[in-house]
């Protein structure tokens, strides 16, 4: 098999994703920074309305919110573009606040990752090669059941069973001040599972759902009549339909797992960004919220981007034929 | 979008029906129900089930029951108004979409862009931000509206778009109706089944944002079951009803919406195609 070398017309429709991304990338900007600021009510009064509106229009000015705010979202958007998170209301630099617990946050979802990706094809390739067979009932109900409870209550389920019940695993995940998690990976088995079964309910629906519809293509039906064997046609004819949308469930379940993350993280008292988040809700700090829902927004965008290269290179009509 | 997995009127949707009825029940019921009051210590703090109350005493010795009995109403009320929210400004944003860019794509373009900048943001990141800026219930219903919005009208906009070029539609276009008469009266009609079947989905979402909100401490205020899994989860040894009763109800809540709703997308496109 050679590959055709990449025509106009393919870098031409790259460009075009590309500019539909930053384009909403902008807007995600626009209603981070200036939807949330025209919401009625503010932060800070919200928070020190008692204490009188001399003391308000003080604290305002000390965020710098008497600015214009189109002046305000220009020099925040001016700064996320050099890389500067911008500074939270505590006085401290948003980057070095998330960045401490970043990497702990980031452990448990790649080891999700890395665990759902090979778990989530093969549950959703069996379910739905026995699809409407009792197999099939039973693990797509547990996909059901997984898909619509939340992470949260996932884990206090986990930590019913396993940590309270059987006591074979801890229920607060203690990891020493500036201990990394991995020198107690018993910590991280509850988290990791809790994230796992979250990704495999959205994962392996959609992969079924995709094996299903692939088996019922015309194509596989002709090659299962010409006693093609089984394997063989799950190779070549159902493998490669399915692997596209498994690709793009992959990236935007990667991407979900960090938002899930904070939930997972405070039911295990686990040290990640969970932490700082809540802290910064609960005290209005809207710099440090905004800068990790840009940062979350961007890996999305890029995520769905990824997303749609990989089908196109997965997907030979896509690659070679004139669209 | 999902293929079909149980046959018409089945068990699962009876089952769930019933088990949603019941969550409801105990809910709306529930205050009425109540032993004793949220807050006021009867016994000595984590006592198991039996003498001190049907579920036991919590961290405090105050009964787990009657907390969880009042803890229904707010999760369940807060819920349904975002999530109806949510699939009203949805189901706008789809209509119009499917009416507005049959003709002008950039109508279309218009109405759907920003939500599907909002679109790439993990619904708890919305959560999160809307709290930020807007503590309290408002907050939470504005997120689950703006969270759930943007896919509302995806799948509206896919489900009307056929029905546009329907000859009642193109007749009220060209007896010069108002947009309002065309969304509302000749396009809403046609995608109820669709429109119903994703407000269960909204709903199912709205759940997981309200006892979200309520589990990291910034939810209504008072006691739902969201605060009632965070506050149970240190004694989670000493007490498990405390836990498993909130954890329970939530799953139940969950589970039962989203089987009607996907049993109801499968009738509404039955009766479509």
């Amino acid at each position: 098999m050679r590959r055709p070398a990449p025509t106009a017309r393919q870098v031409r429709a790259l460009a075009n994703r590309l500019i539909v991304a930053v384009f909403l990338l902008v807007l995600l900007s626009l209603v981070v920074y200036v939807g949330v600021d025209l919401l009625p009510g503010d932060p800070v009064t919200a928070r020190l309305g008692q204490a009188g509106p001399a003391r308000v229009a003080e604290v305002r000015a000390g965020l710098g919110l008497d600015r214009p705010l189109a002046t305000r979202y220009l020099d925040w958007a001016a700064g996320l573009l050099r890389g500067d998170l911008g500074t939270s209301a505590t006085g401290r630099p948003v980057a070095e606040m998330l960045s401490a617990r970043l990497g702990n946050s980031m452990l448990p979802a790649a080891i999700t990752v890395v665990l759902m990706v090979p778990s989530s094809l093969a549950l959703g390739v069996t379910a739905g090669l026995f699809r409407g067979r009792p197999a099939d009932r039973i693990l797509s109900t547990a996909l059901l059941l997984v898909v619509s409870v939340p992470e949260f209550v996932l884990a206090g389920g986990l930590v019913l069973v396993f940590a309270a019940g059987l006591r074979w695993l801890p229920a607060v995940s203690l990891v020493p001040a500036g201990g990394n998690p991995l020198d107690t990976p018993a910590v991280l088995v509850l988290p990791v599972t809790a994230l796992l079964l979250l990704a495999l309910g959205y994962a392996g629906r959609i992969i079924r759902a995709a094996t299903a519809a692939a088996l019922r293509a015309p194509h596989v039906e002709f090659l299962r009549l010409n006693g093609i064997p089984p394997r063989a046609v799950l190779a070549r004819a159902v493998l490669p339909a399915v692997l596209p949308v498994a690709f793009q469930v992959w990236l935007t379940t990667a991407v979900g797992l960090v938002g899930g993350a904070v939930l997972v993280e405070k039911v295990f008292a686990y040290p990640g960004i969970g932490e700082v988040l809540i802290t910064a809700v609960q005290t209005g700090d809207l710099p440090v919220v905004q800068a990790l829902a840009m940062i979350l927004g961007a890996a999305m965008l890029v995520a769905l981007l990824l997303a749609d290269l990989g089908t196109r290179a997965m997907v030979p009509s896509l690659r070679t034929a004139p669209r | 979008m999902r293929s079909s997995r149980f046959p018409a009127g089945s068990w699962p949707a009876f089952a769930a029906a019933a088990v949603l009825l019941a969550v409801a029940a105990a809910a709306l019921l529930g205050p009425l129900l109540a032993p004793h009051t949220a807050t006021r210590p009867v016994g000595l703090p984590y006592a198991p089930p039996g003498a001190a109350g049907l579920l036991g005493t919590d961290h405090l010795g105050r009964d787990v029951l009657s907390r969880v009995l009042l803890g229904g109403l707010p999760v369940l009320a807060t819920s349904a108004a975002g999530a109806l929210a949510g699939s009203a400004l949805g189901v706008t944003a789809g209509l119009g979409a499917a009416l507005l860019g049959a003709r002008r794509a950039w109508a279309e373009g218009a109405l759907l862009r920003p939500l599907d900048a909002v679109a790439a943001l993990p619904p708890l990141v919305v959560l999160l931000l809307a709290l930020t800026a807007l503590p309290g219930r408002a907050g939470i219903v504005l997120a689950v509206a703006v969270a759930g919005a943007p896919l509302s009208a995806r799948v509206i906009r896919a489900a009307a778009a056929p029905m546009v070029s329907r000859g009642h539609v193109e007749a009220a276009v060209a007896r010069g109706e108002s947009l309002g008469w065309l969304l509302g009266r000749e396009l809403l009609p046609l995608v109820a089944g669709p429109v119903l079947a994703d407000a269960g989905l909204r709903f199912v979402m709205a759940v997981y944002l309200v006892t979200a909100a309520g589990f990291l401490g910034m939810g209504t205020g008072g006691t739902d079951w969201g605060v009632l899994i965070a506050e149970a989860l240190p004694g989670a040894g000493l007490q498990p009803a405390a836990l498993a009763a909130p954890v329970l109800l939530v799953a139940a809540l969950g589970v039962s919406v989203n089987v009607l709703a996907d049993e109801m997308l499968r009738r509404g496109r039955a009766v479509l195609a």
